[in-house]
């Protein structure tokens, strides 16, 4: 009796650490993760519209049909990426998330008082070299300190009505990703 | 003999007690603060997201909103505590939080919106009709309804998404939030 329950007590203890090395792991060796869904969406560093979440057909899980999307992922390797797209009149936001598809920053148009959005993310490094040699061109520019190496970016905008849909998917295709080198 | 048998079926049982518990806590939003017939999503803020709510977000590939974006609440019971079903009609009553704009969905429990005729797999805060004290019923089903119409799945298991965008709710036990009700009405 006392032989089994040791077992048990054993089995349990063991069956906690498969459990916690299971739920820590999985993130390091997912293959869906929203990275790689999007990768199948276009090329990194570039705005790409997706379609419009609908009846059999949801592009990402999780995104709103009342919303366009338009996504970008980007990697710091190259440099600093600029982010840049007007500003639509009705709701939109703009959220950056990091290579495990987690929230890290974001604006929206109450925060951004309808001005255009220019923001730079750059890596720890990169923003200290950017603090060194301040280029005039950046003085507008919010500049977001990245933690990692690699991201993506989605501009959404509601489409208050069907009328209006072409005037939001024109401000939402404005919408630029782009590589800004430090000189 | 007997103790290969003992170690043998002690880790049958610790390798299945663990990965099957975690695939559930993973599998879906199994952590989050309930309000009424309502669970809010926890946050995935990447300073702050739970272990969970990472693997669930790697798992899925799911873009969840952010922590200063909103909050998002799912319900797949009725008040009454009875699962959501497409061959059911529901009414979604009274109330809704504080925010700038919110966007109601309904799906199956895999996250597919309903073909409708009519082509509206959404409703907005924007465009749903109140009485004078700003309360609002939504018909929830899959047969056409006058008023406010979100059209549902004609059968199977439903689950309703409430996206509350730029609001100034903070998350926390026992807050006092107003969601709305949602009331069965009727089953075919």
């Amino acid at each position: 009796m006392i032989r089994t329950l040791a077992w048990a007590i054993g089995a349990l203890l063991l069956a906690g650490i498969v459990h916690i090395v299971t739920v820590i792991g999985l993130p390091r060796f997912a293959v869906a993760d929203p990275w790689q869904e999007i990768a199948a969406h276009g090329v990194e560093e570039s705005f790409v519209r997706l379609p419009r979440a609908g009846p059999g057909e949801t592009p990402l899980p999780g995104l709103d049909p009342a919303l366009t999307h338009s996504v970008c992922r980007f990697s710091l390797d190259r440099g600093p990426v600029r982010l840049r797209a007007d500003a639509a009149e009705v709701y939109w936001s703009l959220s950056l998330y990091d290579r495990r598809g987690l929230w890290v920053w974001g604006v929206d148009n109450r925060a951004a008082e309808q001005k255009p959005i220019d923001i730079l993310v750059a890596t720890d490094v990169q923003v200290a070299q950017l603090r060194e040699t301040l280029p005039d061109e950046l003085d507008d520019v919010v500049i977001v300190d990245w933690p990692g190496r690699e991201g993506f970016a989605i501009y959404k905008i509601l489409v208050p009505t069907r009328s209006q849909e072409a005037e939001v998917e024109a401000v939402l295709a404005t919408a630029r990703c782009a590589v800004a080198p430090i000189r | 003999m007997r103790l290969v048998v003992e170690l043998f079926a002690s880790l049958v049982i610790a390798l299945a007690v663990g990965l099957g518990s975690a695939w559930y806590m993973v599998d879906g939003p199994r952590i989050g603060v309930g309000v009424g017939a309502w669970t809010a999503m926890p946050s995935i803020a990447a300073d702050s997201a739970d272990p969970y709510s990472r693997a669930r977000v790697a798992r899925s590939g799911e873009i969840a909103m952010g922590a200063g974006e909103g909050l998002v609440f799912i319900a797949e019971q009725d008040d009454e505590g009875r699962s959501l079903d497409g061959g059911c009609d529901y009414a979604l009553t009274g109330e809704a939080p504080t925010a700038r704009l919110w966007t109601l969905t309904v799906s199956d429990l895999a996250g597919r919106l309903p073909r409708a005729a009519s082509g509206r797999t959404f409703l907005t805060s924007r465009e749903i009709l109140r009485d004078i004290d700003g309360r609002f019923e939504i018909a929830v089903s899959a047969g056409a309804r006058p008023g406010n119409w979100l059209p549902a799945p004609a059968e199977g298991a439903l689950r309703l998404v409430l996206r509350l965008y730029d609001t100034p709710l903070a998350l926390s036990p026992g807050a006092d939030m107003v969601m709305p009700h949602i009331e069965r009405r009727g089953c075919r």
